[in-house]
């Protein structure tokens, strides 16, 4: 099979994160929990782990890493932080239902759309400048569109926010991993991601990075602090009750390594450039309309969406499924980005790209596509 | 006094004031609190030897992780808390 569903879970994975989780299931117990050997492996690759990750993404303080099951529940830590009924917020066109639908369940906020075509940071960035006024509880912007993998310009809507005293939540679900994130240098608030995308960690693994005060989501154990019936009042302990997900961090840990080693921005240049030449090639099979961006903008990641003509999107992923291709097909949980582009209707199929993928398997998939949409 | 022991709000800030001293040359080792120096239920310290006390503290106060509790172990099973210089 030629995996190209990345932008859902990156499946092919260094070999190294497999074997770190089986090891860790095999050796390690509760980080923090025991005065024993599989205790302390535990809480040395857990901070190992935190280290890793502040040091990737800009941060100084490895307390400011907080583990989380996924980025659904990164950025629900981080919504009910910073909203509250009553609130309004602004988000960007081009939002996961992991934002829409806690700021929909929370009741009565002002949900703020600034929108703008595809790949024109600019016009969007006119439309962050027009409604980040001083009202607003806070700004949540998606790095990188996971249905049409457009890189928004993140700098200057953090500089924007920064200048104007509004907290910034960035959802970096697809770009962690592919496209520097720093969240040092965008002083956000939050910064959530998945461990198990461009990170390569195994799923149910998710971080959080912190540079607010946050409200934990559940109270429970934490290993410190147990005679008190709070949470406790700091990072990371305040946000992870419970026992953590050891298999899942020791292979996140080895997945942070080999983006550390390769560079983020090395691994972006192989998918943004495969993604291109897909993009080019597709684009000359009749009837196959390609979401791609202008030759003089580049902002656009790994994730490459298109539809072809007279074929329902699904029934179109499907088949090549049986082809042994992996792709997503549908409005892959992002309504509002699919709103704003004005393929709600129809949906797309999505080709993403990872740090595995070859240019051959490029050449077959666009053979393949020929073929169906015949 | 055999050794001293630096309390820490968490494991995390233990692990953190542990890597500091490390890299300054100290020995450090984590361990869980005895019972009856931790206020608050379960807390993580970091155990340094007798004679490296003052060095510590200078270089968690630098490294920004100042110390709140320190206790002396008198190798007998007893533990009394003790005061530094540059602890407030």
């Amino acid at each position: 099979m030629v995996y190209l569903d990345s932008a859902a879970t990156t499946m092919q994975k260094p070999r190294c994160v497999a074997q770190a989780a089986a090891r860790a299931m095999q050796t390690m117990a509760s980080p923090g929990r025991g005065s024993h050997r599989p205790a302390d492996l535990a809480a040395t690759t857990v901070f190992a782990c935190r280290e890793e990750a502040a040091r990737l993404f800009g941060l100084t303080d490895p307390e400011q890493v907080v583990f989380t099951c996924n980025a659904t529940h990164a950025l629900n830590i981080a919504i009910k932080s910073l909203v509250a009924p009553g609130d309004a917020v602004v988000i960007s066109g081009y939002e996961h239902n992991a934002v829409t639908r806690p700021l929909h369940a929370m009741g009565r906020v002002d949900i703020r759309v600034a929108d703008g075509p595809l790949f024109q940071p600019r016009k969007i960035l006119e439309r962050f400048e027009k409604l980040v006024t001083s009202d607003v509880a806070c700004v949540i912007c998606t790095h990188m569109s996971n249905v049409f993998g457009y890189i928004l310009p993140m700098d200057e809507i953090a500089e924007l926010c920064a200048c104007r005293g509004v907290p910034l939540i960035v959802d970096a679900s697809q770009s962690a991993g592919c496209v520097p994130v720093d969240a040092g240098k965008w002083r956000a608030a939050f910064v959530a991601m998945p461990g198990h995308k461009g990170l390569y960690g195994p799923q149910g693994t998710g971080l959080l990075l912190c540079s607010a005060p946050a409200k934990p989501l559940m109270e429970g154990g934490t290993g410190s602090a147990s005679a008190l019936q709070t949470m406790p009042d700091y990072l990371p302990d305040r946000l992870e009750a419970g026992t953590h997900n050891i298999p899942g961090i020791a292979g996140l840990l080895e997945g942070i390594r080999f983006v550390s080693r390769r560079g983020a921005e090395q691994i972006g240049y192989h998918e943004t450039t495969l993604s291109r030449r897909m993009a080019e090639e597709l684009s000359k099979i009749p009837g196959v309309r390609v979401y791609e961006q202008d030759l003089g903008d580049r902002c656009r990641g790994g994730v490459l969406s298109f539809c072809v003509d007279g074929k329902d999107c699904e029934e179109f992923g499907q088949q090549l499924g049986k082809m042994g291709f992996a792709v997503r097909s549908g409005l892959h949980c992002a309504p509002l980005a699919h709103g704003t582009v004005g393929t709600l209707d129809t949906g797309t199929i999505r080709a993403s790209i990872s740090a595995f993928n070859t240019a051959d398997e490029v050449a077959r998939f666009v053979r393949a596509v020929a073929l169906a949409s015949k | 006094m055999v050794n001293y022991l630096i309390l820490c709000r968490s494991l995390t800030y233990a692990q953190r004031s542990a890597r500091a001293l490390e890299r300054a040359g100290l020995m450090a080792h984590i361990m869980r609190c005895p019972k009856g120096i931790s206020t608050e239920g379960c807390s993580h310290c970091v155990k340094i030897k007798n004679n490296a006390l003052e060095r510590a503290v200078d270089i968690l106060v630098r490294a920004g992780l100042k110390p709140k509790h320190v206790f002396g172990n008198d190798g007998a099973g007893g533990y009394e808390e003790v005061g530094v210089v540059g602890l407030s």
